[in-house]
């Protein structure tokens, strides 16, 4: 068991942590993340990819709604490299209120969103897929955005600051010491390995997890769990987010993200942070509410579906206790527990949005400095991030790439374009810390389009093994894990033509490698 | 027969005579192939019409007929149609799944593509994957039966190129020998003139097509030879050549070669392909790939014809009888939706369902699920035992039509290891009743 001291410790990987870690590092202090997974597997990885520029929640939320538009302003500027300015529509079909978008247009002068009316024709001009049915449209700054790509480019910055990061260790207990809390106890998740970190503060930004991090310390932390699930259909349809004119609602919102288009969400109220299921209704609903505002795509090739769980947090003194899924407001909560709890060295960030999630980070860490007595202001919204080095997630540039490269060696996944030596590099960044298959799909993209690793599975498992030279056993049981997960996202949507592209990949398995025979059948385990 | 080229205006169709039996198969999956080469060694005049290949462009080539089976496999065939009367294979009972066999490797064998059997015992043959699996089908192309482990405790060297994504000859070694089988690996050059990042297997057989290139190979892998006795490829040696190919390897090397199937597409399925088509053409019979059927066109319980899509205008052919090999929920033969509605497109034929509301019992949980998706066991046709279609109440629906291969309900093809075996099975009896051949 080892130890080691640090300012901060920072609970979660996900957008808001990651903003966090990069916050504390400007400002000089010695902070480390620690993530139970890999980066982005909470909510984080789980979200529609669009970057809000405030418009869903104008009218019933304006306090979220400013903090969108200002947000989204600011991370144009500082992350230009996971947004796309995809721009964004307003649609009112004859089947919304009527009076709706007059109240709308009026909520988002208040909050200072701009936005501009255009004519239907305009509007079909601009997305020829769009219904014929429009009988108001407008133009908002809305974007898409990677968030993959954007928390690689805070966890990148953080460490040229002199942050840290540690992947794949979850926090098993917090340490108090009469009235603080001055650590962390810490799991290896892939080994079971132990290990201790000392802090002067810990932040605690586990999204759905906050309350049971919270819990370690002894601390009550009243989450409300939402889950909603979205759906990436095979082509863009749209190059503008599209959202329906209307009060929130479920199937409301289609963001061109990358090659796909995300249709999405629902909002059901559930018992678990970790509750990912899809249920057949919200994939009817879904697909049908989209086909309201572009007809056809209920009928278009459907490549996986997935499902986050939004944190949903009401102060007490909001007095709003019984509100629940879209009611509850999405705004965020900085909770300081020496204030609130009498408990020092421990803060906590939950609700909010991805697109505010530096936002987020600024409020909290500036309660951290305050229990540190650290005076350096938040410098995060100044400065231009780099940008990540290793594995931009953009298929054009692979394209690019590919086509005017030198040598740039064999094509392992033909749908994401991910080379050989673009794996070898990937798994080479983990030194001599195993590597699953679903990590370098998340570096790189791997086994993310239409086949859904149907052919690059076997391709770079035989890689990884080569590269971290290992057992043919254990590359195997890695091959099996990793079909298996790419296999739960199409599960809600096997009929038509994924259901055929799913047959053939089983049957790639099971009859051309035989890999039913040779992986033990066990499910993934992750805890 | 006849092609009429336009829709008649009046709601019947006017056939104009012709001499002989027409037959149309629909589909050219290996059911439809077969079922296409019986009927014109019968004398019928065939129309093949498909909207594109089957599965044997994807599969590994081989022929499952009793995967599980340990030892004389038709004899298991045999004595599980007994106890279960409502399989493909009791429908089309246990000749016709020898007949259908032996059938389709006489064609093999004609067209150049011979496939192989453990000919003495009648057993299943021992084939290894690209993984290290094994797999144990009754008959394979040549190639790939060279493959075959029985009785086989020697050393075996398994070949992989530099370069190449395709195969990974150290991860199916490292599995081999978790099971007892003593297997090597190396990896050698490519041979000059292969492009390296999107290398398709056929791209690389056409080059092994030149004895350069194999020369090439042979001379890397000479010094790896000690204590080898057989050397296993990945399938790509030669397409136009491909015999040759194998031998010339076999010769130099002083071993049996033998091949691997590969990630898809399969050459060995691409040739079959091909080279039954050139054998159909040959002998007259029509063929169309790349055309869908749009429907079936009754009178009654007779279809006499069918209506087929094409640019431009949609063409119309007459039919005595109709075999419909269209492949089940792959290839198209059996269409699926959101909701749940499961159909057949053709002739809308009643599919049979799994239980449970809309899509719920279709798939398990884990993808390698031990007893496989219940949508690939309960979803197809039923039929009798002369394969024409059942409506609800038992009774056939269509007095000339006969459907066959993985259109029909009652087997898993990922996990029964039955597939084509059936596919051969019910093609042969569907030809045999409809043109009244006596061997059956
Ligand atoms: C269905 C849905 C759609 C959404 N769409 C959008 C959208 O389009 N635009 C937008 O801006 N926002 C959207 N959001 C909101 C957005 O996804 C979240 O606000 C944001 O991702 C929250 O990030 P986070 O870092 O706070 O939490 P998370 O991303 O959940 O990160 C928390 C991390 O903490 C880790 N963790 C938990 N416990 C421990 C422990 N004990 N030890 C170590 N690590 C731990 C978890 O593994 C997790 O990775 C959506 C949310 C949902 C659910
Ligand atoms: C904007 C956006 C665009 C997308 N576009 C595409 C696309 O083009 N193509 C595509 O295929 N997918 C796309 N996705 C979806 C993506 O592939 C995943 O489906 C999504 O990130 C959810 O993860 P998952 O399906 O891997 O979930 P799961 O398989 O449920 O889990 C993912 C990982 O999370 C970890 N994990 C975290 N917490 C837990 C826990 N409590 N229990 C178990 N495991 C846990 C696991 O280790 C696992 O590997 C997109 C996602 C987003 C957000």
């Amino acid at each position: 068991m080892s130890a080691q001291s640090v300012d901060v410790l920072v609970i979660g990987g996900g957008a808001t942590g990651a903003a966090a870690v990069y916050d504390l590092a400007r400002r000089g202090l010695r902070a480390i993340l620690v993530e139970q997974h890999d980066l982005a597997t909470g909510t984080s990885g789980r979200y529609h990819g669009l970057l809000h520029s405030g418009g869903r929640y104008v009218v019933r939320d304006p306090e979220t709604a400013r903090e969108c538009i200002d947000e989204n302003t600011i991370l144009r500027r500082i992350v230009p490299f996971s947004i796309e300015d995809t721009g964004g529509l307003f649609v009112a079909t004859p089947a919304d209120p009527a009076d709706f978008p007059a109240k709308w247009v009026q909520a988002c002068a208040d909050a200072g969103i701009p936005v501009e009316a255009i004519t239907p024709a305009q509007a079909r001009a601009q997305e020829p897929a769009l219904t014929s049915q429009i009988t108001a449209v407008y133009r908002i700054p809305d974007g898409a955005c990677d968030g993959f790509d954007m928390i690689h480019g805070f966890i990148e910055a953080a460490r040229a600051f002199g942050g840290d990061v540690l992947i794949y260790h979850r926090v098993t207990g917090l340490i108090r010491e009469g009235d603080a809390v001055v650590g962390a106890h810490l799991e290896d998740t892939r080994t079971g390995e132990k290990r201790t970190i000392y802090a002067t503060c810990v932040l605690n930004a586990a999204g759905p997890w906050c309350g049971v991090v919270a819990g370690l310390a002894g601390l009550d932390v009243k989450i409300k769990f939402d889950r909603g699930a979205m759906i990436a259909m095979n082509t863009r349809w749209v190059n503008t987010v599209v959202n329906r004119l209307r009060p929130a609602s479920d199937g409301d919102i289609l963001v061109p993200v990358g090659t796909v288009c995300v249709l999405g969400t629902t909002s059901v109220i559930t018992e678990q942070p970790d509750d990912y299921r899809i249920e057949a209704w919200e994939v009817s609903k879904i697909l049908n509410d989209a086909d309201a505002v572009v007809p056809g795509i209920r009928l278009g090739r459907a490549l996986r579906a997935w499902a986050g769980v939004r944190p949903l947090y009401e102060p007490p003194e909001a007095g709003n206790g019984d509100a629940i899924g879209r009611d509850v407001k999405r705004t965020f909560s900085v909770i300081d527990h020496q204030q609130r709890d009498g408990v020092r060295g421990l803060v906590t960030v939950v609700g909010g949005k991805l697109t505010t999630c530096r936002l987020m980070a600024e409020k909290a860490v500036d309660v951290v400095c305050q229990q540190l007595s650290h005076t350096r202001p938040c410098t995060t919204a100044a400065e231009v991030l780099p940008g990540v080095k290793t594995n931009p997630h953009r298929l054009d540039h692979r394209l690019h790439h590919l086509e005017h490269g030198e040598t740039p060696g064999e094509l392992i996944c033909e749908c994401e374009m991910v080379t050989r030596p673009q794996l070898e590099k990937a798994i080479a960044a983990y030194g001599d810390q195993p590597v699953a298959l679903d990590d370098l799909r998340r570096d790189l993209r791997l086994g993310m389009g239409p086949c859904q690793a149907g052919f690059c599975a076997y391709r770079a498992a035989g890689i990884l093994q080569q590269a971290k030279k290992q057992s043919s056993a254990d590359t195997t049981r890695a091959l099996h894990d990793f079909v298996n997960e790419r296999y739960r996202g199409v599960r809600p949507l096997l009929w038509g033509h994924q259901l055929r592209q799913l047959y053939l990949d089983e049957m790639i398995y099971r009859r051309t490698l035989g890999l039913d025979q040779l992986a033990a059948p066990e499910e993934p385990s992750h805890d | 027969m006849t092609d009429t080229g336009k829709t008649p205006s009046s709601g019947q169709y006017a056939f104009p005579r012709t001499q002989g039996t027409d037959v149309i198969v629909i589909g050219a999956g290996l059911a439809g192939l077969l079922a296409a080469a019986k009927a014109v060694r019968a004398g019928a005049k065939v129309r093949l019409i498909a909207q594109g290949w089957g599965q044997q462009i994807v599969t590994p080539g081989w022929i499952s007929v009793c995967d599980r089976a340990d030892d004389d496999v038709i004899a298991e065939v045999r004595g599980f149609a007994a106890l279960h009367p409502d399989h493909p294979y009791a429908l089309a009972g246990d000749d016709a799944v020898v007949r259908g066999l032996a059938s389709f490797c006489r064609l093999a064998e004609e067209i150049g593509e011979p496939y192989e059997q453990r000919t003495k015992d009648g057993h299943n043959l021992r084939l290894i994957t690209m993984l290290g699996a094994i797999q144990t089908p009754l008959a394979a192309p040549q190639g790939i039966a060279h493959g075959d482990l029985t009785g086989f405790s020697e050393s075996l060297l398994l070949v992989g190129f530099n370069g190449w994504r395709d195969f990974y000859p150290e991860m199916a070694a490292g599995n081999l020998q978790q099971q007892g089988i003593n297997a090597r690996a190396i990896r050698v050059d490519l041979p000059a003139g292969a492009r390296g990042w999107d290398l398709y297997p056929a791209e690389l057989a056409l080059l092994l097509d030149q004895v350069d290139a194999r020369n090439m190979i042979i001379h890397q892998i000479k010094p790896h030879l000690s204590g080898v006795d057989k050397i296993g490829f990945p399938a790509v040696l030669g397409m136009d050549q491909h015999l040759e190919a194998l031998s010339h390897l076999s010769e130099q090397l002083g071993r049996p070669c033998f091949e691997i199937p590969t990630l898809p597409p399969s050459l060995s399925g691409t040739r079959l392909s091909q080279k039954l088509r050139g054998w159909l053409l040959r002998r007259r019979a029509r063929v169309q790939i790349g055309h869908p059927v749009l429907r079936g066109i009754m009178q009654e319980r007779r279809c006499v014809g069918v209506e087929v899509g094409a640019l431009g205008h949609n063409n119309i052919f007459h039919a005595d009888h109709v075999i419909l090999a269209t492949g089940g929920l792959y290839n198209g033969g059996i269409q699926s939706d959101e909701t749940g509605r499961l159909w057949e497109p053709v002739f809308n034929l009643p599919v049979m369902a799994p239980p449970g509301e809309g899509r719920s019992g279709w798939y398990e949980d884990r993808l390698l699920h031990e007893q496989g998706h219940p949508i690939h066991r309960l979803v197809g046709l039923r039929v009798d035992s002369c394969m024409r279609p059942l409506d609800a109440s038992g009774a056939p629906m269509l007095e000339n039509v006969y459907a066959v291969g993985h259109l029909l309900a009652g087997f898993n093809p990922l996990t029964d290891g039955c597939a084509e075996g059936i596919a051969l099975a019910t093609a042969y009896k569907a030809i045999a009743t409809a043109l009244g051949l006596k061997k059956i």
